[in-house]
């Protein structure tokens, strides 16, 4: 295979060009470690979900008045009598009010709040907000909720209560948070109801009548308290999702998204310089078409690219400490990532080519590498820009590669990078069509500038 | 074997090549002569396929390249005018490079390298990179990257511009030896030394045409009797020449350095007469030669110009 041999000679001679070779890899190497020390403090470790705050949407399936009208109808028939005669006459029922508690001491109390803000809304409108991703989580309090709290909390029964809770499949963090914590919340009510079981059981076992019952109006004012006290330790809930980004981090994935952009520009001037040089006529004299030698220009990008990738991603994780996150995503955003680049650096090559000087990819260098790395946010993070600013960001290449690796780190799966992969791989197919199209336009004129019109003496 | 017929081409308003046709038989070492900017460059570009002519056509072996440039390309070996190698990789990479190029690989592709190491004699600097040899060794490599797949048409580009004598010598009998095993060789150039040196035939070029061509007997019969002078004297001004110029029987006149060549007929009535008005102008004639025709006699006669200036 001819394009392995001519692979393997752009490789050769870019190894042979060291100052290429530390503008590409040596640099970066040197300005993440540095950024990465300098600029600890900007990179607080606070958790991005306290200033994100989670957004939830809690649907009431159950009817209040009935379920309560219910229960107590229960309580008056001859069906739960022992011990609980006078129960209507504690009035135990307007002091247990189970709204309340899932509401003002639970969703509202000061830990709780710290993360989950909730709405509550219709069950319709609620699965299309999700749909939207206008919130990560829907909970779902059942039919019959209020009841069936009460008969756990104030008869001997255990009804079965199902809270659902809906995620956002690419929510999965905030999902995982908001299921712990409503997790918390129904082990501290089961406590409760079993810490009441324990003083029925025991008041009807020595017929203590009365002072059973004031046991449990002790033990209803206590919920509250305990519900209250429900202790949400939110680094527990990140253990399996989210962590927080470094500066070492940040730097070691902007700075490799950056350079990686001039082994596209690189790349962009090997075409005209074999043109330069002759050997481009010599190929073309030995039967190596043009586009032939152009997809060799694209590889030898690709291949730089993934020798910066793999010598960055491992220089960080020993000198600077970086957790990549999953390798099996951290290799399928390089490769794409490299495909994307290897197919501006192919269009790069052509144009440059065509215009048979180096402006397109010195403008490159000196111009677009730098705006796609401000956008991209490879100098700094993009969320101090303005709003318009970082919509920008989709334009710049090394903004999606670094958006993506940054996803992975901080511990996001599949689903969360897939269209970032896709439109990494449209830009890198886009770029090369491009490229073939204008280096075949107008082939008749390939090589009019072969000869340089310095021999007009004669 | 290979045909050349009417080319013409244009780079915008330049007319590079104007009218070319010529043919070179199997076997032979073609020459084509002709000054700076003459076309030989272009016209060679046209018969390598790196571009085609605005008009013309060219017949490698029966096939119009022009629809059929495969069927030259692996046939053909071309020594470019300038150095087409990688200057960063070493003269066995680079031929290594190219052999892969033709096709060739492994132990052949070994064995070819080293035998072309021992045709341009790069024996010893084969491992060094290109941009350390001298010009004369760059030149021999440039050539040795044209002979790996043993084509069996080589074109040459003045293979030996601005280097040393000895590696001069060691190019031109490269030439004869390829030849002598059966290559057919087109070799361009501007040093008729050479061209005399080297081919049966030859063309000679200027301003994009063709003026003659012929083997170069029948080149220098186009001149038929007339000579070639050259003066040295003390000191040359403009005023001489056009004195010299104006005697009768002088076609054209040239000065290089401290020598004025004249050419024309006559040659004795001629001599006396230059050396009366020399020394009338009051100047010292330190030596006088007169040449038997050649080439360079003979561009001078059709073009009125030398070959170099
Ligand atoms: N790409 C080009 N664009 C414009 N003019 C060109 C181009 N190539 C050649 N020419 C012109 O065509 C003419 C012939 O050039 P060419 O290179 O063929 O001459 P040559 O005989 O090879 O000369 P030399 O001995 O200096 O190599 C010159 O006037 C040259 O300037
Ligand atoms: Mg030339």
């Amino acid at each position: 295979m001819i394009i392995l041999n001519i692979i393997i000679k752009d490789i050769k001679i870019i190894f042979s060009d060291k100052k290429a070779l530390a503008i590409i890899i040596i640099m970066p190497l040197v300005l993440m470690t540095i950024l990465s020390f300098a600029l600890k403090g900007s990179f607080a470790s606070s958790d991005e979900v306290i200033n994100n705050k989670v957004k939830i949407a809690v649907v009431k399936k159950y009817d209040e008045a009935k379920d309560t009208e219910m229960f107590k109808s229960i309580l008056k028939s001859s069906f739960l009598k022992t011990g609980f005669e006078d129960l209507e006459s504690v009035d135990l029922l307007d002091e247990l009010n189970v709204e309340d508690m899932f509401f003002n001491d639970f969703l509202d109390s000061e830990e709780v709040k710290k993360i989950i803000s909730y709405n509550i809304e219709e069950e319709n409108k609620s699965l299309e907000m999700l749909d939207n991703s206008d919130i990560s989580a829907i909970i779902l309090l059942p039919e019959k909720y209020v009841y069936d709290m009460k008969m756990n909390l104030l008869t001997p029964f255990r009804n079965k209560i199902d809270i659902k809770i809906l995620t956002h499949p690419d929510r999965n963090i905030e999902g995982q948070i908001v299921k712990s914590i409503v997790k918390a919340y129904s082990d501290a009510i089961s406590t409760i109801a079993i810490g009441k079981n324990v003083i029925i059981e025991a008041s009807n076992l020595y017929n203590i009548g009365d002072g059973g019952l004031e046991g449990i109006s002790d033990l209803i004012e206590g919920m509250t308290e305990s519900i209250q006290s429900i202790n949400i330790d939110i680094d527990d809930v990140m253990v399996d999702g989210r962590k927080s980004i470094t500066s070492g981090d940040y730097y070691a994935v902007a700075m490799m998204t950056m350079f990686i952009l001039y082994a596209a520009s690189h790349g962009g001037r090997m075409l005209l310089e074999e043109k330069d040089n002759k050997t481009y006529q010599r190929m073309i004299i030995g039967d190596i078409s043009e586009v032939k030698v152009l997809f060799g220009k694209f590889f030898t990008v690709f291949i730089i690219a993934i020798v910066q990738i793999i010598i960055m991603v491992i220089y960080s994780s020993i000198a600077l400490k970086v957790d990549w996150g999953n390798l099996y995503y951290v290799t399928i955003i390089s490769v794409t990532a490299a495909f994307s680049v290897a197919g501006v650096g192919a269009f790069i090559a052509s144009l440059t080519f065509k215009a048979g000087n180096y402006k397109v990819a010195n403008i490159f260098e000196s111009a677009i590498i730098q705006v796609m790395s401000l956008l991209g946010g490879s100098f700094f993070p993009i969320d101090i820009l303005p709003n318009v600013i970082q919509k920008l960001n989709i334009i710049s290449i090394n903004g999606i590669v670094l958006k993506s690796y940054l996803k992975v780190i901080k511990g996001h799966g599949g689903t969360d990078i897939i269209n970032n992969i896709i439109l990494l791989l449209i830009i890198g197919v886009l770029f090369t069509i491009l490229s073939v199209a204008i280096l075949k336009e107008g082939r008749g004129r390939l090589n009019d500038k072969y000869h340089k019109v310095e021999n007009v003496k004669a | 074997m290979l045909v050349v017929e009417d080319l013409y081409k244009s780079f915008g308003n330049i007319q590079a090549v104007e009218d070319v046709s010529f043919e070179v038989k199997k076997g032979e070492v073609f020459g084509l002569l002709g000054p700076n900017g003459a076309g030989k460059s272009t016209t060679i570009s046209m018969i390598s396929t790196l571009f085609p002519p605005t008009k013309g056509n060219i017949i490698f072996e029966g096939y119009n390249i022009l629809d059929n440039p495969k069927k030259i390309r692996n046939k053909l070996g071309v020594v470019p005018q300038d150095i087409a190698l990688y200057p960063t990789l070493s003269g066995y990479e680079n031929l290594s490079f190219w052999g892969n190029v033709y096709g060739l690989k492994g132990a052949e592709l070994k064995k070819r390298i080293n035998e072309i190491a021992d045709i341009v004699g790069l024996n010893g600097r084969i491992k060094d990179k290109v941009d350390k040899y001298s010009g004369g060794m760059k030149r021999r490599i440039n050539i040795g990257a044209a002979l790996l797949h043993k084509p069996d048409l080589l074109i040459m580009d003045e293979p030996t511009v601005g280097i040393d004598p000895q590696s001069r010598n060691h190019i031109l009998d490269t030439v004869l030896e390829l030849n002598k095993q059966g290559m057919t060789i087109i070799y361009t150039s501007h040093y008729m030394e050479e061209v005399e040196y080297l081919c049966s035939r030859v063309c000679i070029m200027d301003e994009g045409k063709i003026i003659a061509s012929g083997t170069q007997h029948e080149l220098v019969e186009l001149i038929n009797g007339k000579t070639q002078i050259n003066i040295k004297t003390d000191k040359i001004d403009e005023s001489l020449e056009e004195c010299l110029k104006n005697i009768s029987g002088v076609y054209a006149i040239k000065t290089m350095d401290d020598i004025i060549s004249l050419y024309g007929e006559n040659v004795d009535i001629l001599l006396a007469e230059i050396i009366d008005k020399v020394t009338k102008y009051g100047r010292r004639i330190e030596s006088i030669d007169v040449k038997k025709p050649n080439l360079e006699s003979v561009f001078l006669h059709l073009t009125g110009k030398a070959l170099r200036d």
